[in-house]
């Protein structure tokens, strides 16, 4: 084991740890608003890959589709919250986790009926050549991955630690019925948390499109995403976005060290072990939820 | 009362008089509906009942679908011995998983249960030698006293049995202080440990229990279809699984079983439609979650509501006729 | 007005009427699925779920080789037709599927356009019961092992055949000695890894310098590459997806490997070279069929104008392989109805298959034999290399003798 080769797993690692940890963040932020996981936050991000596919398709370049799909994805995600999850609110659990993963059931039969099972591509700025650092190539697709996670948990810490919007989410995230007491209306952050969620998922889905390519089954890391939350306690946003680093990595060393069967163990063995020593994560404060 | 009785005996002796008229399509799809409500009715004890959410209950079918497998093709046992072994180990690992979760509930729990259904998922694959791994496995069809059940009759009154069996079971369970002690954890755990009922040890008696229910219905799966690989026991028919109960009505086994029969039923009435039921399946699954919160046993309950009701007084009765005094004059 | 005994009565008829009626089997004929101007063919494959692009192209090749049969005036006069089940890659689902087309639809013969496990979960059914089942592309040597004589399998390959093919390439052909063998832990990737592994060491007693596995789904490979890195292969044999292994390709590159890849048969496709693109310049691999649907050969690009012209709204990536081998296969299925005669039985048919020699419709398809022996129609994959781009045939045989047939003597 050279440097080099531990190097160059660290950087893979913090890569695929970068989009871990946007899919967990991206779960964590209902789960955090509504007390609801969206089980079709793997399909969000398929559905943000297609929805760049099409708009790819009418010749628009990839910096025009980034805005065009989220805020597409935003809409979808208050629709969603408003016509599918608001009517269910009070229902048992299994209900919520049924429903949702029934939303993101139909959302991969209607792409599959309509595009099929081909792989599509689009292209993007940042795929091209790997750069080369010194004994290390790095392909500059994995450096966006790294940047936007940092940019997207910069603007997040903003958003809810100064904006007035932000406060009034936290607000109610930590008690709904003195939020709505203060004048908050929790409708609108619901719906909000959710425009938040759905389009994390879709920015997903945007930075991979064009470099794994785009087909129905790349939501199936959602698994990695709830993983990563649950590193996080799945009640801290931070602790979401250090949940998939350190998964990111984890993985990495734990493949290239003992073989592919144990690289596909460690999410769930990490996962099993956490909830079961230590539910609330490493991050998380403790929280019993109503046991 | 009687006549709900009546009813039921009918619809059993029509199901039994089955194999006179059907064609073994029909009655595979009695049997494949059978067996999902073994699943339906162990599943409702630990999630309406119980009020426990698992995402892993396919791997416990899987696991008594695999063990029956082993048992009959690997090391020849007849089936009368394969089967109960199934669900020993099927209840045994369903206490392993309960007791660490058992302070767990909600997201927490489900999680869990879904890091057990990828692990089961994993070990399957890692043992082609013993489970066929990916390539799946063969199984042989039920042996019952050196009688291997050649015809369909056979092999459908063979399920046919065993489900009332289950069923019988299950409603027994739900009416003992078991199934009354599943229903105090879920309205409020608080409460039960108050009035001394511990909590922990009844999860972890639920999630036996339902695992021994899902590993049966696994070991007469793999009897039935005589063929069984890893995606069959996945987090889709977990999803499944959950969809029958909820579907049907949570908490009552009539909810289970109409839950698990409807949509057992469904996916084939689909067929027609060829590529676009998976589709239209998920749109209806919405549908009637959306607009049916407590299931189609709920529906019925609602429509019962509808009936005119008896007056709560009785209309004044007629005055017997007088009749002649004795000795008047 | 009626009293409840009345009442309850008429349910009683009702629910019994319907009962007996739904349930009950029709009047069959003298030989299931044929009258005098039609013949009924069933057919299963996946067309919901991951493998729907397998079951898809299936129904959809065979369809339009039974439209232009029919257009030609049919088998000896009788128009065929066929009925399609969904098997959602299930054995459970398969089963139904089956049961449903022999029992209820009384089908003729089943076409079976199913994966591996789908058509795995058949089998005992379909050997009891004695209607012939065409197998088009499941590779698992259960469908002709132990043999049956109404099991016949036509343009795909078995899975052993494969490792044959593959071992003699590298070893003779690429003359490379070193091999790393990087596969997807699902069942034909693992298959293309295991038979490749088998036949090294059974013809040349050599074995794979390094065997990694990955996930489906992954989207890094860099620990196994480093880890293959480290054993110094001359080519790396990738078994999966082509999504996978395009991103395999091109995180090896990067990590600066030039090995020369060898790919599996699914990844022996237009797809892998849309997402590949550089990486894949110089990847060499074998094809189920003698060519391509991307192929610039003017009998595949007829063919495909063709499909294109009965299938207009279909995405990329259809045609794919599996609709050009349904369609061949229909054919040969054709044909052998064809010279069953007029008084057409299963055995006749059965008959008529095993003295099928070297058919194929045309240059788009592998040659068929079949024997009294055995019912594996083709023994030949062909192997390819992408140039400029393309993939392109290469001139290479397998010239050793297949170890397969000696057990059917």
């Amino acid at each position: 084991m050279t440097w080099r080769i531990i190097l160059q797993l660290a950087l893979s690692g913090l890569s695929i740890g970068s989009i871990y940890a946007l899919v967990g963040l991206a779960l964590v932020l209902p789960f955090k608003a509504s007390g609801i996981v969206n089980f079709a936050q793997g399909e969000i991000v398929t559905f943000g890959a297609y929805l760049a596919l099409i708009l790819s398709g009418l010749g628009l370049p990839y910096l025009a589709v980034v805005p065009l799909v989220l805020v597409g994805a935003a809409m979808f995600g208050m629709a969603t919250e408003r016509l599918l999850i608001r009517p269910i609110a009070n229902q048992p659990e299994f209900t919520l986790v049924i429903v949702t993963f029934a939303i993101g059931f139909v959302i991969k039969a209607a792409i599959r009926l309509h595009w099929q099972d081909n792989t599509f591509s689009i292209d993007a700025p940042f795929v091209g050549p790997p750069l080369v650092l010194g004994a290390l190539r790095l392909n500059p697709a994995y450096l966006v991955f790294i940047l936007s996670t940092v940019v997207v948990v910069a603007a997040l810490f903003l958003f809810f630690g100064y904006s007035k919007f932000g406060k009034a989410m936290r607000a109610t995230a930590l008690d709904p019925i003195a939020a709505k007491l203060m004048g908050i209306r929790i409708g609108s952050v619901f719906s909000a948390a959710w425009a938040l969620s759905t389009m994390l998922g879709a920015f997903v889905g945007l930075l991979l499109a064009p470099v794994i390519g785009i087909n129905p089954e790349i939501g199936h890391l959602i698994l990695k995403g709830l993983v990563a939350a649950v590193i996080g306690g799945f009640s801290s946003l931070g602790g979401a976005v250090v949940g998939g680093l350190l998964l990111g990595l984890l993985e990495t060393y734990a493949g290239a060290f003992f073989g592919a069967t144990f690289k596909n163990l460690v999410p769930f063995g990490v996962l099993i072990l956490l909830l079961l020593l230590r539910p609330q994560g490493l991050a998380g404060a403790s929280s019993v939820r109503r046991v | 009362m009687r006549a709900r009785v009546l009813l039921i005996l009918a619809g059993l002796a029509l199901l039994a008089a089955l194999p006179l008229v059907a064609t073994s399509y029909y009655l595979y799809l009695v049997e494949l509906a059978m067996i999902n409500v073994i699943v339906a009715v162990g599943l409702n004890l630990l999630s309406g009942n119980c009020g426990q959410i698992s995402l892993c209950n396919a791997s416990f079918m899987g696991i008594g679908a695999y063990c029956t497998a082993l048992c009959t093709t690997h090391f020849g046992l007849p089936t009368l011995i394969a089967l109960p072994a199934s669900v020993v180990v099927s209840a045994l690992l369903g206490a392993a998983l309960g007791y660490p979760a058992r302070r767990l509930s909600g997201l927490y729990l489900a999680l869990t249960t879904l890091g057990f259904l990828e692990l089961v998922g994993i070990v399957i694959e890692e043992f082609p030698d013993y489970t066929g791994g990916i390539r799946g496995l063969k199984v042989a069809k039920p042996d019952i006293f050196g009688l291997i059940l050649q015809s369909n009759a056979a092999l459908y009154f063979f399920v046919f049995v065993l489900t009332i069996a289950a069923v019988v079971v299950g409603a027994n369970v739900q009416r003992s202080r078991y199934g009354r002690a599943f229903d105090a954890v879920r309205q409020s755990p608080f409460a039960a440990q108050a009035l001394g009922i511990p909590v922990a040890r009844v999860k972890v008696i639920a999630f036996s229990l339902n695992a021994a229910f899902a590993g049966f219905a696994g070991g007469l799966l793999a009897s039935v279809v005589g063929f069984i690989d890893p995606p069959e026991f996945g987090i889709l028919t977990s999803i499944q699984h959950i969809t029958f109960i909820v579907v049907g009505g949570l908490g009552s086994i009539t909810g289970s079983i109409v839950g698990a029969v409807a949509l057992t039923a469904l996916p084939e009435a689909l067929r027609g439609v060829q590529e676009y039921a998976e589709l239209i399946y998920g749109l209806i699954l919405l549908g009637t979650l959306l607009f049916l919160p407590k299931g189609l046993v709920g529906l019925v309950a609602r429509l019962e509501m509808l009936r005119p009701a008896k007056p709560l007084t009785e209309p004044p009765a007629k005055p017997p006729a007088k009749e002649p005094a004795y000795g008047a004059s | 007005m009626f009293g409840k005994g009345l009442r309850g009565a008429l349910w009683a008829a009702v629910v019994l009427g319907a009962f007996f009626g739904v349930f009950s089997t029709q009047a069959r004929a003298d030989e299931p699925g044929v009258t005098p101007d039609s013949i009924t063919i069933g057919a299963f494959g996946p067309i919901t779920g991951p493998a729907a692009y397998i079951g898809l192209a299936g129904r959809d090749g065979a369809n339009l080789a039974i439209k232009e049969i029919n257009a030609a005036g049919g088998i000896n006069g009788r128009k065929l037709s066929m009925i399609f089940e969904d098997d959602g890659h299930s054995p459970t689902k398969a089963l139904a599927a089956v049961k449903k087309l022999i029992d209820q639809d009384h089908v003729f013969m089943i076409f079976c356009v199913a994966g591996s496990n789908g058509t795995l979960g058949t089998i005992d059914f379909v050997r009891e019961n004695g209607r012939v089942m065409f197998v088009s592309f499941a590779s698992a040597p259960g469908v002709t092992w132990p043999f049956a004589r109404n099991l016949f399998r036509g343009g795909t390959t078995e899975v052993p055949r494969y490792g044959e093919l593959y071992a003699e390439y590298l070893h003779d052909y690429l003359k490379a000695t070193k091999i790393a063998i990087l596969n997807g832990r699902e069942e034909y990737p693992k298959n293309e890894g295991d038979a490749l592994t088998a036949q090294l060491k059974n013809w040349y007693q050599a074995a794979p310098v390094k065997r990694a596995e990955f996930n489906i789904g992954d989207k890094d490979f860099t620990p196994q590459l480093l880890e293959i890195q480290g054993a110094d292969p001359q080519v790396i044999a990738i078994f999966g997806n082509p999504a996978e292994a395009a991103i395999a390709m091109r995180q090896a590159k990067e990590l600066g490997m030039n090995q020369r890849f060898f790919l599996g048969t699914t990844m022996v496709d237009q797809s892998l070279l849309n997402v590949a693109k550089q990486a894949a310049e110089g990847a060499s691999g074998f094809a189920l069929l003698p060519l391509l649907p991307s192929s610039s050969n003017p009998e595949m690009k007829s063919w495909v104008a063709k499909w294109k012209q009965e299938y207009p709204n279909l995405p990329a990536g259809r045609p794919n392989v599996f609709d050009v081998l349904s369609y061949s296969d229909m054919y040969a299925v054709a044909d052998a109805l064809k010279r069953a005669g007029k008084d057409i039985t299963t055995d006749r048919l059965i008959d008529a298959l095993e003295a099928t020699h070297d058919y194929r419709i045309s240059a788009i398809a592998s040659p068929l034999t079949f024997t009294k022996k055995h019912h594996i129609g083709n023994l030949r994959l062909q192997a390819m290399q992408v140039k400029n781009g393309e993939w392109e045939p290469v001139a290479f045989e397998g010239k050793r003798e297949s170890d397969i047939l000696k057990r059917y003597q």
